[in-house]
Order: structure tokens, then sequence, then C-alpha cells
């Protein structure tokens, strides 16, 4: 990779927005999606547009295809000078459609976020491939089908002559933004925009692509505008850097600049609300998130330690959940999926243990097993005397009070049709906790600790931020006063700084509360930060356990390592080296019926650090 | 494959019912039919030969298996009104119906699908708006309607069709196609709304969808875009509603025969519910449903030829 | 509410408040005398200042017929609906939250019943009972029931695999109070519009029936017997079968365009 610093603009950039302006017609009259907005990027220079939600940074990268227009867009003013291949500088925004197509997935070609809805479901991959080709260089037939093979072999794809008369159903996430890519540089293209390449993919993968993006870039001295709301991609990949707030540009600079000192204040908070992977080395316990504008810490910040009288308050030994396959002849259950496998750990009172690992590790289901909000094949589930497993309906009505969810899906988990306040008042009916005036002064008293006004009461969900509803959903699991929260991916869909506060409040909350968390996350820079104990998961079984200054400090499963290092930092100066080939031989946690499936055996290789023996 | 054998299982059960169902609509509603057929006034003896000819004074049970087990050898009975086999009447009825069930859908489909992609194409503008609105329209006339203006402006004002009756297109074809165009027209023109209403809104949401985006990313023309990327993901859709459309002209066509005196299922059925032909009721009752449920079976087929998706599953 | 003041919204909400406040108030609206206003005299009158529809083959006043024939019909469209939804609501709530074997039990049947087509259903059953309104209005409620069980499943399936139901689960909530409080609620909106939408079928199918004989029964008036008695006079009096077959399709039309406002603002399949 290029040093960071010394990158050179060259004189003759590749493309030159300026002033750009761009304005929706909405039911409310025109709405400017991107109101000023300039820069622009040299030959084999990476510029990353990093923005919360709602920052115009898509709309940007759409405007330059002039894509906008077919979402009710329209370029209102400003200028976008591209260099054509033939030394011609033309102002995209008044360019004409049938230009507009010739330089469309020719000179300028373009990656998207969603590699599983990218592709046409009903052609095959063929096809795909080649129909640029096609259009644009006038190749056909076994011409087109030899550059589509060449293609593949760049983006390193396994076994290429196969997938050409594969349909995208039958590829991976991984695989197919892959071809999404492929399809993007079929005809070298002097610039590739990639709006939020790999946010919809599992760390190991985004690791992957963004070595393949760098790569390419390398290989074919490419300039690559780069959209992404994650700092650490940032810091991973770009040159440059534009940061974008409702519309504007905030600040423009060298990614080392930027991130060593960046200048307005919306650049430092959204850097400081940021958790680096490995900033945690040498502390033991979680760390509050650093939210800017609060005054430094001048008592110790609350910190909870979790304690170890009267036995731990959660005890999971042996627990396996299987869904059933149906297929064949009457639909008869063919195959399991093994969702979790022989887990066993256990959480003390005021602990917060964090289940991470890749989607469909099974790191959700055990959650849910554990509330039995789905049930569990066999093993055993001890909270605080209460054999969960075994309750009748009344005892686990009983033991629910003790254990309360938190949900991912801040706008999908509260009803749209019920006011805020029945919504958190709902457990205390139901368990009987509270009834009449007193339901009323404790829902009041759940907002004021959740610190939301008491004016959202009376409110329906819709009127809220995604952060103020995932403050209800909190005071909705607080509500019965539990003593265990899971709380699954409870931050994954937040902005960045929202997602400091709203983890600030559930840590001020188990000092206060001496409440124990179970953190469901994929996201290791906040599991870093907020966890005594770490499980990694991976195929239904825990991999490696163990507290977290050991599991990350030390990882010694081959998959936390590969976890780990894939993981992007957000320090430009601590870039690490992509491998952009998969070795990770697919693996599936579908077994048929009566496979012999073995237990999970464990090597303590430090007091309280257990490693998974053999391979799952 | 094993899609396909367990959709077969699933018709054998599917028919059972639909018979069952037959049956107890005809059976078990109150009312004795001996009596509807020959009126209140009618002489007991008269009634009690009724009743024996058409064998009521049995079980239901014992009913219902005498009409299953003569339908699955082949003896449908006999129509009380037209005192003819019912097997004979179903063959040569089902024939004429088949011919404006068709001719209506392919009217229907030929008009509705180019309406419904413009409309889609241009959503939110004039050509939506026209479209939309005379779909809208459309869907709001009944049937019955759109074959007495049709009678009044084709047959009686402009004299191009004949107003009435079937050729059977054994014998001449071309007059049997003359004789089926105006009740198909009055059958299609309803659908051919719906369908462009059902095209429009398939067609929206496959616009928006980002694969669409990444052709034009590509550089692809517009036409391509929407013609090939768009229209290829929304005939699955599109043939699973006019499939489910199917049922509903086979309900349509009882108005619309009779309008047009028409001789086909429809027809038929109509003269068995006005003449309490309890016998011919059932079968036909029976069949209709039947064919209904086979054409959509015959859909599900065609759908894993269209979508990759499910032909893996 | 802004969302369903529409163009179309506006039209077809006030269309329907009208023709059903004409339908409600019909029986008033038509002078006393109206059944002795029969003259031989004016029959198959042509519309004029005096007959503003014309008059049909009996000399009545076909302005007073469509009138009276908008209490019938609308009355039996409402009626009929209303028994679907009574009986299709509860059965696709419970098929679609409680799944599993009664799932699989009740859309076996329902899918049975929705091979046979609506209005075969209805003018079988009405044929078997014998015409008249209250039969009409079984036979037609009876007939569209699968569809609304069908479609009310498919949204209680897609709301009882919401994160809030999950949620409200972990909150201790029991069965039955689930579907009053979080359920329920959830899926009415699809109920409102595709009540709206049915209603428009069942006013298309009440005027079937009584067109083919099989519905109202004389000396009761609704659209469709008016249509069915003008076939015969078609070539000397067209307007006996425009009067009424305009006041169907300005209806149904009507509440066709209210139902697609309602599916835009209502509807969460399409609302997304």
């Amino acid at each position: 990779m290029s040093g960071i610093d010394t990158m050179n603009p060259s004189p003759q950039p590749i493309i030159r927005v300026s002033g750009l302006r761009v304005e929706f017609e909405t039911d409310d009259g025109v709405v400017a999606g991107v109101k000023d907005v300039s820069f622009e990027i040299a030959p084999g220079e990476t510029l990353c547009v990093v923005g919360e939600s709602g920052s115009g940074k898509s709309v940007t990268s759409l405007s330059i295809l002039r894509l906008i227009e077919f979402g009710g867009g329209r370029i209102a003013g400003g200028a976008l000078e591209f260099a054509r291949e033939s030394g011609e500088v033309i102002d995209l925004a008044s360019a004409s459609a049938d230009v507009m197509q010739s330089i469309r997935g020719n000179e300028i070609g373009m990656i998207f976020q969603e590699p599983m809805t990218s592709l046409n479901p009903v052609f095959t991959i063929e096809r795909q491939l080649t129909d640029g080709l096609r259009r644009h260089r006038g190749l056909a037939g076994e011409d087109a089908r030899k550059r589509a093979l060449e293609l593949l072999r760049e983006v390193r794809i396994p076994e290429p002559e196969r997938r050409l008369s594969q349909y995208p159903h039958e590829l991976s996430g991984g695989m197919r933004q892959r071809i999404v890519i492929a399809m993007a540089m079929a005809c070298r293209p002097r610039l590739l925009i990639a709006d939020e390449p790999t946010t919809a993919l599992d760390v190991t993968i985004q690791a992957e692509i963004l070595g393949l993006i760098d790569r390419l870039k390398r290989e074919n001295g490419m300039a690559v505008l780069f959209i992404t709301h994650d700092m650490a991609v940032v810091a991973q990949m770009a040159d440059r850097v534009v940061v974008m707030y409702r519309g504007d540009v905030v600040e423009e600079g060298p990614v080392g600049r930027i991130f060593e000192a960046p200048r307005e204040p919306y650049t430092k908070a959204l850097l400081a609300a940021v958790p680096r992977l490995g900033e945690m080395q040498g502390t033991s316990g979680p760390e509050p998130m650093r939210i800017l504008g609060d005054a430094l810490p001048t008592a110790a910040p609350p910190r909870s330690e979790p304690s170890t009288k009267g036995g731990p308050l959660l005890d999971v030994r042996h627990l396996t959940t299987r869904f059933p396959v149906k297929g064949g002849l009457l639909r008869r259950t063919i195959a399991e999926v093994h969702a979790v496998e022989d887990v066993s750990f256990s959480l003390a009172r005021g602990e917060t243990l964090s289940l991470v690992g890749e989607s469909g590790c099974g790191k959700s289901t055990c959650g849910r097993t554990i509330l039995r909000l789905i049930e569990a094949n066999s093993g055993e589930i001890q909270l605080d005397g209460w054999n969960v497993r075994s309750l009748g309906r009344l005892d686990l009505q009983r033991a629910r009070r003790d254990m309360q969810m938190v949900f991912q899906d801040p706008f999908a988990s509260l009803n749209p049709y019920r006011r805020l306040a029945d919504q958190v008042a709902e457990p205390l009916v139901n368990f009987g906790l509270a009834s009449g005036s007193e339901i009323t002064d404790r829902v009041a008293h759940l907002f004021d600790r959740v610190e939301l006004p008491r004016s959202f009461l009376r409110r329906f969900p819709h009127e809220l931020s995604g952060g103020q509803r995932q403050r209800v959903a909190i005071a909705r699991a607080l509500a019965p006063s539990p003593k265990l929260i899971v709380a699954d991916e409870s931050v994954s869909a937040l902005d960045v700084s929202v997602q400091a506060q709203v983890l600030n409040l559930l840590m001020e909350l188990q000092a206060d509360l001496g409440l124990s968390f179970l953190f469901i996350s994929h996201d290791m820079a906040v599991v870093e930060r907020v966890s005594h104990n770490v499980a990694v998961m991976y195929l239904g079984r825990i991999v490696e356990i163990g507290p977290r200054a050991a599991v990350f400090g030390n990882p010694r499963h081959a998959y936390t390592r590969s976890l780990l290092e894939a993981v992007p930092i957000a320090d430009p100066a601590r870039r690490r080296p992509h491998d952009d080939r998969s070795f990770r031989p697919l693996s599936s946690p579908i077994f048929p019926l009566g496979a012999d499936i073995q237990p999970s055996i464990y090597d303590e290789v430090a007091p309280g650090h257990l490693v998974l023996k053999s391979a799952a | 494959m094993t899609y396909v054998l367990n959709r077969l299982l699933s018709i054998v059960l599917t028919l059972w019912l639909i018979s069952v169902i037959t049956f107890a609509v005809t059976s078990i509603l109150p009312g004795d039919v001996a009596m509807m057929i020959l009126g209140t006034q009618s002489n007991p003896t008269a009634l009690a030969g009724l009743r024996e000819q058409l064998g009521l004074n049995d079980s239901l049970v014992v009913q219902y298996g005498r009409w299953i087990g003569g339908m699955l050898t082949g003896d449908f009975g006999h129509s009380l009104v037209f005192k003819e086999p019912i097997s004979q009447l179903m063959a040569q009825k089902m024939k004429a119906s088949a011919l404006i069930v068709v001719m209506s859908m392919a009217i229907a489909l030929v008009c509705a699908v180019p309406l419904g992609v413009w409309a889609a194409v241009h959503r939110r503008r004039w050509q939506d708006s026209v479209s939309s609105s005379a779909a809208l329209l459309g869907i709001s006339l009944p049937d019955f309607f759109w074959g007495i203006m049709m009678i009044l402006l084709f047959a009686r004002t402009l004299g191009w069709f004949p107003s009435s009756g079937f050729t059977d297109p054994s014998v001449d074809f071309v007059g049997a196609l003359r004789h089926a165009f105006l009740p198909s027209l009055a059958l299609g023109l309803g659908l051919m709304a719906h369908l462009t209403r059902v095209t429009r809104s398939t067609m929206t949401g496959i616009l928006n969808q980002e694969f669409i985006r990444v052709a034009r990313a590509k550089g692809l023309a517009e036409r391509t875009v929407v013609w090939s990327y768009g229209l290829r993901n929304a005939v699955g859709p599109i043939m699973t509603v006019a499939g489910l459309q199917i049922g509903y002209l086979f309900g349509s066509i009882i108005v619309v025969e009779t309008l047009f005196n028409y001789t086909g299922m429809g027809w038929i059925t109509y003269q068995a519910l006005l003449n309490r032909d309890v016998p011919l009721i059932q079968t036909s009752v029976f069949f209709i449903a039947a064919v209904v449920m086979l054409t959509n079976f015959v859909v599900d087929l065609l759908y894993l030829l269209v979508d990759p998706r499910i032909r893996t599953e | 509410m802004k969302r369903f003041l529409t163009p179309q919204g506006v039209v077809g909400f006030s269309l329907i408040f009208a023709i059903a406040a004409i339908g409600i108030l019909a029986p008033l609206l038509v002078p006393r005398d109206y059944a002795t206003r029969m003259k031989m005299a004016a029959r198959l009158k042509p519309p004029s200042l005096e007959f503003w529809f014309g008059t049909d083959q009996l000399g009545r006043d076909l302005f007073f017929r469509v009138l009276l024939g908008a209490h019938t019909s609308l009355g039996i469209a409402a009626a009929a609906v209303g028994i679907s939804i009574v009986i299709g609501l509860p059965l696709g709530i419970i098929s679609g939250y409680v799944r599993g074997r009664t799932d699989n039990v009740l859309m076996r049947l329902v899918d049975t019943l929705l091979s046979f087509p609506a209005l075969l259903l209805a003018l079988t059953i009405s044929a078997m009972l014998g015409p008249s309104i209250p039969n009409t209005i079984i036979a037609i409620g009876i007939a569209f029931t699968p569809f609304l069980a069908r479609i009310i499943r498919g949204e209680a399936l897609r709301v009882s695999a919401m994160p809030y139901v999950e949620a409200a689960r972990a909150a201790g909530t029991g069965d039955v109070a689930m579907i009053i409080r979080h359920i329920l609620p959830n899926v009415i909106p699809l109920v409102i519009v595709q009540g709206t939408i049915s209603l428009a079928f069942a006013i298309l199918a009440e005027a079937g029936l009584s067109f083919l004989g099989l519905g109202t029964q004389p000396p009761n008036s609704s659209w469709g017997l008016m249509i069915q008695a003008s076939r015969d006079y078609l070539d000397v009096a067209p307007w006996t079968a425009l009067a009424p077959g305009a006041a169907v399709a300005l209806t149904v039309l009507a509440l066709n365009m209210s139902g697609d406002v309602l599916r835009d603002v209502l509807d969460p399949r399409v609302r997304s």
C-alpha cells in the first residue's frame, strides 16, 4: 500500500465535482439531498466519502453516473467534470443520455451495497457479465465468454468455468459481491464507484473484498470513490477523505491528517465515538465509550465489577438447539440445522459476557433459547436457581421477570400502533407487578432512567428516532427489574454517535443496578470495549471463551485469530495487509439426521480461557 | 422432481376435498330437492317417486359414495333437464367454454402487459394516470354490462358479430370464432384492466430493485433494462395472477354465456341451477372447480421454468 | 391524514359518502306516491326533465328505482362483506398466529374453497337455499370468506414474525393478550383495505346474482335486477340498462378508488 500522506495528487484529476446540488421532488415540496459538494479524484487515488445516514453520501455517488434521475432526483447545480479516455473533459451533469450510457459501465464502473439484490435473479452469471462487454466492446459469443472467465479469475472466484452457467442464488454473498465487482471492472473503468460495498458482508469477507478493491485499483491505476459510514473502513482504504453531514461537505483532507488532527467539531465527534480494536490492551474491565462534549471524567467512570457471591447468575450446560430441514416426498424432516451445538458458559452477577461471531453462527439463536423464545433440544439452563428448561407455564412467566431482551431493530421491535407508555408498561401488567396509578409512575421513572423526556410517554414509535426507540426498548426490558438482559445486536442498527450513547447507558445501568448482560454482537471493536468475558461462536459452537483481555490479547483458536485479523482498525497508521483470497472451506451447520456429532471438548490454556479442541 | 410428486399428491387430496365440498353444498343445505324440482304443490306420489329415483332416501354417506363411485368409473349419471348422460354434456360444454376462456385470456394478456409496463415506466406521469384510470374504470364495470354494450355496438348497430349462439369449432372454425368473439371480449376487458394493474405494480416494484440500478450502471440501454431485465422478472408473478384469474373467468362465464346464449359450461350450470337439476349441478360445479385447480397447478409448474430459484429447491 | 387526501382519495371518499347516504336514506327520499306513479302511458320514456333517468317497461321512474336499488344493493353488499369478515378474520388470525397443524388443515380447506369461483359458489348456495335477500347475503358472504381468510392469514403470519411480537412474548405477554394487543391492531389496516375492495366485488356479485334471477327477487328493486329487466328493451330503450349500469359502475369505481388510496397508505406490504 502506498504512503498515506505522501500521495501526490496528479494535476489532471479523473473527476472533479464542484458545487454539486441535488434535489428531490417529494410530496412536501423540493428537498435538497446534497447541497454543495466539491472534490476531485486523481488516477490511482482512493477518495472515501464518509457520513452517517442522511448525509447525502450515496446521493453524491449516484449523481456522478446520473442514476439519481431514476429515483426522482435532479442535479440542480454544479459541475461533474470527467476526463474521458480520449483526453476530452466533459461535464456529466449536462451530458446527453446517449453519452451517459456510453460512459456507464465502460469508463465508470459502480459497485452497490447489497450483493444479494444487485444481481438479476433470473439471468445466468455469464449473461450478466457479458452484456456490458457486448454493449461497450462489441464482444460476443466465445470472445465475450473468454473475457468473462478472465474477469472471474481476476476477482479470484474459485471454479470460474462452473460459475458462468450458475444463477445468482446459487452463490454466497461474498461471491456475489465479487461478481458485481467483476461486472464493474469488465471494461476497465477509469473511475470505480463503490457505495458501501462491504456493509452487508461479514467481517472476514469484508476484509477480502476490501483487499480485492485495493489490488484492482493498484493494478489498473483507477480512481476509486468509496462511500461508507464506517470510519474503520475509511482508515484502511482511503488516500483522502471527505466527511459529509446533511448534504454538505464538513471537512476534507488526507486520511492521516483527518484521523490525527480533525479540525471540525463534527469530524472530531464522529472519530471519538468509534471504538478502535486493540485500544483496550492492558486493561481488564469494560470502559465507557468516548463521547465528545462530555467533560473528561474527573472521578472514575462507573464500572461494574462482576460479583461471584451466590454462584453464577446464569449457567448454561451443553445447550443444543436444532431446526428441522424439510424436504423430499411428503416433506419430512431430512436434516437438521445445528444452530446451537453443545454450548456451555456461565455468567456472574454484574458481568457482561459477549457472544461474538459472524452471521449464521448461532449467537442469536443461543440468546433466544436461553429466554425460551425458542425451545432447546437438550442441555441445561440455570438462572438464579431456576431450571429454565423444565419450567411450566406459570413458573416460566415468573422466571421471565428476571431475564429480558433488547432486540436489534429499533424500528421493528416496537408495535407501531401502541403508545410508548403502554409498551413499556406491558411487562408490569403481564407480571402483575403494579396496578393503577403505580404503573404510570413506574413507567415515568423508567423514561427518566433511560433519559427520555416524559413528553414521549403518549407518543407512538414513528415519532422517535432510532436511538430514542432503542431507549424505549431498554426501558421496557428494565420494567420488571430483571437480573439478566440479553442484548441481541442492540446497537448494530444505530449510527456510530448514537451507538456510543446507548452503549454508555447500558454500562451505566449495569453499574447502578448490578445487571448482567449477555451481549450478542458481530462488532469486535464494540465487544472489546464493553465485555468482561467473551465467547467466540462458529457454526453453532463456542470455539473460544475467556476473559476479554485474554481472548483479544492472546487468541488461541484459528477462527478467533482470523476474525481479529479481519477487523478493520479505525487508525490509518495501523493498516493491515489484506489478503483477498478466500481459503476458508465452505462449512455448513446442516447435518443429515443421525449424523455422528461429537461433543465440544476444550483445552484450558489459562485460568478461565478455554479453546475448542476438535475442529468443529 | 420431488416437488412435482408432492404437488401431485396434494392434487389428489384437493380433488377429493372439492368433491366433498361440492356434495356438501348441494346436499346438506336445507331444502327438499324433490320438492324444489316439482314445486310445493306437487302430488305426494310423484315426490316419493322422484326421491326414490334420485336416491334421496339413502343416507348422505351412501349418496356421496354412489356419486363419487360413479365418477371414478366414468358414469356421471343423467341430467334431469337435458335427459342426456352428463359425461357427454360436460365434454361438449367444457370445449365451448375453453375457447372463450383462452381467447379472453389471450386478449387480456396481449394488451395488459405492454400497458402495465408502460404505466410503470412512466410512473406518476400522465401516461400512468391515463392507463391507471382506464384500468380502474375497467375493473369497476360488471362483465354483463360490457356484454350488453357490446351487443348494442358490435351486434345491433354495426352488425359485425352475432349477438348470440354457439358454433362447434370442429364443424365451422371461423363461425365458432365469430360466435366466441363478443363473449371473449366482454370477459377479456375486465380481466385486461385487472392484469394491467397487476403488471404495473409488479413492474414498479421490480424497477425499484437494486439489480435494475446495476443494469443501468452497466450502461445498458433503457429499453434492455425495462423489457429484458425488468419484464423477465415480472413474468412469474403476472403468470400466477393470470392463473388465479382463471377462477374468476369461470365464475364470469355463467353470466356472460347466459347473456350471449353461448352454450358452454357457464350456460349449462346456470340451466342446472335454475331447474334444480341436482346431478348436473354437482358434476358441473365439481368440474369447474377441478379445472380451476388443475390450471393453477400447471401455472405452478410453468413457474419452475421461469424462475431458477424455485427450480433448485 | 394528509396522505389519504390525494385527488383520487377526495373524489373516491366523497362519492362513497354520498352514495352511502343515498342508500341509507333512499326509502325516505322516494315519494310516497311512487307506487301509484306507474303509468302505462309513460312506458319506456327517454330521460327528460320529468323523468331524469327515463322510465322502464312498466312506466316507473328509473331515477327513483335507482335510488331504491342503492338501498338494496349496498345493504346486501355491506352485510355480505360483514359476514365474510366476521368469519374470515378470526380464522385467518388463528391460522397465521398458531401455525402448525391447525394452519395446515385450515389453509388446505381454504385453498380448496378458492378453487370454486366465488360467483359460482354464491350462485349455487343461493340456488340451493332459494333466492331471497337474506340468502343472497349469506351466499355472497360465504363465497368471499376464503379469500379474506387467506389474505388475513398471510398478514397475521407476517405480523407474528415481527420483532415486537417476540419482544412482547419475552415481556410475558400471553396468547390472548398477544392477539388483542399486537396482532389484531396490526392486521386491521389490511382488513380495512380488503374490506373496501371486497365491497366493490360484492356489489358486482349481487348485480350478477340478481341479473341471473338468483339474487334479489321482485318486487324488491336492485341494480342487477333492473339490468336484467332491461335486456328485452335494449333496442328501443337503452337507458333502462344504462341507468342502473352506471350506478353500479360509479359505486364500484368509488370503492376501488378509495381502496387504492387506502392500500397506498395502510397496506404495510405496499407502504415500505
